[in-house]
């Protein structure tokens, strides 16, 4: 007895030091987060640019966060506006020299007045707007795909130099790679959330979408190597610790809070499926290029129908993709979670509502400001809603 | 009680569709239509009444033809040409601001989870749509030209009515190119399409082109009263640029439209006429000011500010023709670039453009922008918008409230701030 209780405890030990390594993120990627690359940046903002050109083109694709306090934005746009657009807006203003470029895309009103602004205020950074269409049939295929060459030739007159077709071909197989690693590292997330923290989860996200591709898929690549082999050692000692805790989805869109990650990595749920522009609205479909196809509309037909944001016209299949993954996934509860004044996503809550209602699965609705974040009461509600699950 | 306070009162303490059907086939009854339209000062209001009316009339009638819901910035001659009956939902959250029903419609969007910070013209008319009060559609049509709200509203009410099969979003690019025209004539025209065969209404070309030619005589009219704008300063009394929502969109492509316009050139006209021979008589020339985005839809005090303080308003951006003559042999071409030369689709300097056309043309003294909550695609152009019309020299007002959403603003500070503009201009 006394025996089986030092063992156990030992091997609790081992366990909490493997959790500890495992999340020990800076360590696994210290390749990419101290990598030297003299390639020049172009930042950019929505999951519907297409990366793979800006790489093509040699230059480091690299999402724009945000600054998290904002003091010189508040004053070029409303009290009641995207704050997500408002902390880009304060990034820009302080380290547009960083970038060689930055593309926005259409994506909602709130981004054609922060490119328009972008354009009026910082004259001297060259930034391009994607025109991305909000349909998917045919039509707005071949259209998004003659919009993506114009991107492209914007992206050539940045450095004087034509993107050649090997330079795509290359480019696009990296980023699939980077998308291929990304969805096996979400899926074995969800398998093994007692030893992923959420924390970890989205840092790897994030590093994702701000490091040099070629870095940060190497490091990747080792990083669930380790995972895979001390998971399925550990499999089943992890197995019972999460088999009671409700499986939960997050739906939102740009939710970057590391407080807010870190709060419900020490809560008892386990994140089985989420729909965030940060994650699997990033990185779900690959580009399958053909011999001698036409890559620009391979392109636009990946980006078109990626598992789509809210801002696309079709609501009806936005709900259908989230109802297979809560069948899928076993979803016990739903967490709703948008940023303020994001009206494409905030307009599909109603329906989403419906939705879960029919669905018998309850749903947790938040607003949340980037710096006026409440860690308080938002535990408590998250708190109570997990109870109540 | 005047007549137009009892309608107000009987749908306040009868909000239902029914008694609203009542009300509409009453008053619709040529005779007392045209005692109603009587009752309004201004030629220009009598005759947008009548039509507005009449067309919420069929809207509501059982006469067999099928009901479009419409949003605001669509071409709507497609409308009348398919022989669809248009209601336009966001124009009619106006008017529950105006008949004092938005408290209630709101309060219903909040309970159906519509964020309180989405655009009032969409929660109100939400609301409504949950409290069953519109008309049921039978097509639902909408457009993300100028913003994002239309086209997640409207996908609701289509799933109300559950008729996402006929929901049609017609997406307009962001830049005006060959590819855009294409792209977008392409949708006109499936849409129309479309919606012809369900309907089983013939898309008939004579029909459009009928149509068509009536939307010229109308931009020619509109543009004429423009013009003549451009020198008025004495209007018709409660005459306000801002009321036309409904024809200028909704009624494009139609008889009423021509008629409505004409008129109000022959009235404005006439208002010209006797102020040149007066022109002597004239002591202090009023401050002369370019209204950009809408207006409060409730009772509000303004407008009597801005007349008390010898203000006029000269020109609203929204009455601004951006398009070029429709052709009619090409009648969904014509269609997508009248769309396309909207000057709040794409980048802020469209907008800027007409402002800026706008402010030397009708030479005003200064400009207000009625900064409605929840409108991310104006307010968040604000700042640009002031800094070039201040390089102008042209102050300024950015107005906050609400243009549905009673509760949303304050009357004294918006009196404060009016004041406040009103002794820049005359400093
Ligand atoms: S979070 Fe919403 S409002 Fe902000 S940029 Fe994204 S889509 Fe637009
Ligand atoms: S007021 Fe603004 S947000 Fe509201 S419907 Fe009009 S353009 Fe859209």
């Amino acid at each position: 007895m006394c025996n089986n209780m030092i063992q156990d405890s030992k091997s609790r030990n081992d366990l909490d030091i493997l959790k500890n390594k495992t999340n020990d993120i800076s360590a696994f990627f210290e390749n990419t987060l101290s990598a030297m690359d003299k390639r020049p940046l172009v930042g950019w903002f929505c999951t519907y640019t297409p990366e793979e050109l800006i790489v093509a083109g040699g230059f480091i694709p690299v999402r724009i966060f945000g600054r998290k306090k904002i003091i010189k934005s508040e004053s070029y746009f409303p009290i009641n506006f995207c704050p997500y657009i408002k902390s880009s807006w304060e990034s820009l203003l302080s380290d547009a020299d960083n970038f060689k470029a930055v593309i926005f895309t259409n994506s909602c009103d709130g981004m054609r007045r922060f490119f328009d602004t972008t354009n009026k205020y910082l004259k001297d950074t060259p930034s391009y707007l994607l025109d991305v269409p909000h349909l998917r049939g045919a039509g707005s295929i071949d259209f998004f795909a003659n919009n993506i060459g114009n991107m492209k030739r914007f992206i050539e007159n940045l450095n004087g130099k034509k993107i050649s077709r090997r330079e795509i071909e290359n480019a696009v197989s990296l980023i699939n790679r980077k998308r291929k690693l990304l969805k096996k590292y979400s899926q074995i997330f969800t398998k093994l959330p007692e030893f992923i923290s959420i924390s970890s989860y989205f840092k790897v996200m994030e590093l994702s979408m701000i490091s040099a591709p070629e870095i940060f898929t190497d490091d990747l690549e080792r990083y669930l190597k380790f995972i895979m082999e001390a998971g399925a050692e550990n499999m089943t000692k992890l197995q019972p610790n999460y088999k009671n805790t409700p499986a939960i989805m997050i739906i939102g869109n740009f939710i970057t809070e590391e407080k807010l990650w870190g709060m419900l990595s020490a809560m008892n749920l386990k994140l089985a499926s989420d729909d965030l522009c940060i994650s699997s609205r990033y990185f779900e479909k690959q580009i399958e290029l053909g011999d001698d196809s036409d890559f620009l509309n391979l392109i636009a037909e990946r980006y078109l129908n990626k598992p789509q944001c809210m801002r696309m016209a079709d609501l009806g299949l936005k709900l259908k993709e989230i109802e297979n993954n809560i069948i899928k996934n076993n979803i016990e509860g739903v967490i709703f979670i948008s940023l303020k004044f994001c009206d494409t996503t905030l307009y599909s809550f109603p329906l989403l509502k419906q939705k879960l209602n029919q669905l018998g699965i309850p749903a947790l609705y938040l607003e949340i400001e980037y710096n006026n974040f409440s860690e308080g009461q938002l535990k408590t509600r998250v708190q109570a809603f997990l109870e109540m699950l | 009680m005047g007549i137009k306070d009892k309608l107000k009162t009987g749908i306040q303490r009868n909000l239902n569709q029914k008694y609203i059907i009542r009300l509409l086939d009453i008053i619709s009854k040529k005779p007392a239509l045209y005692a109603y339209g009587s009752t309004f000062s201004s030629l220009s209001d009598k005759y947008l009444n009548i039509f507005t009316i009449e067309s919420l009339r069929n809207a509501y009638s059982d006469n067999n033809y099928p009901i479009g819901y419409g949003s605001l910035f669509l071409p709507y001659e497609m409308f009348h040409a398919l022989g669809i009956t248009p209601f336009l939902p966001e124009v009619m959250a106006g008017f529950t601001a105006g008949l004092g029903l938005a408290t209630q419609t709101l309060k219903e969007s909040s309970s159906n989870w519509y964020s309180q910070d989405l655009c009032t013209f969409h929660r109100s008319a939400s609301g409504a749509v949950e409290l069953d009060i519109f008309p049921k559609p039978d097509f639902v049509i909408t457009t993300n030209l100028a913003c994002d709200a239309a086209q997640k509203s409207f996908y609701i009410h289509s799933v109300k009515y559950n008729i996402e099969k006929n929901f049609y979003l017609i997406d307009v690019p962001y830049e005006y190119s060959k590819e855009s025209i294409s792209y977008l004539t392409g949708q006109i025209k499936n849409i129309c399409m479309d919606i012809s065969s369900k309907s089983g209404m013939k898309l008939d070309t004579s029909k459009f082109k009928e149509v068509i030619s009536l939307s010229n005589e109308f931009r020619k009219w509109a543009i004429k009263v423009n013009n003549l704008r451009k020198t008025l300063t004495n209007y018709p009394p409660y005459y306000n640029g801002l009321n036309f929502i409904l024809p200028f969109h909704g009624l494009a492509g139609t008889r009423e439209a021509v008629i409505l316009y004409t008129q109000m050139y022959k009235e404005l006209k006439k208002y010209l006429d006797k102020e040149e021979k007066e022109k002597s008589g004239k002591n202090k020339s009023p401050k002369r000011i370019l209204w950009l985005h809408l207006k409060p839809y409730y009772k509000n005090e303004i407008f009597d500010i801005l007349e008390r303080e010898n203000c006029i308003i000269v020109f609203e951006e929204i009455n601004y023709i951006h398009w070029p003559e429709l052709d009619c042999k090409r009648p969904f071409e014509s269609l997508a670039k009248k769309m396309l030369s909207h000057f709040l689709a794409g980048s802020i300097d469209n907008r800027i453009d007409v402002i800026l056309k706008a402010a030397r043309d009708y030479k005003v003294d200064g400009a207000i922008l009625f900064s409605h909550w929840g409108c991310r695609q104006s307010n968040g152009g604000a700042r640009i918008i002031k800094d070039s019309l201040n390089k102008l020299n042209i102050p300024t007002l950015v107005l906050d409230g609400d243009c549905v959403d009673q509760n949303n603003s304050s009357q004294g500070q918006v009196k404060t701030r009016l004041q406040g503009f009103v002794e820049i201009l005359n400093s």
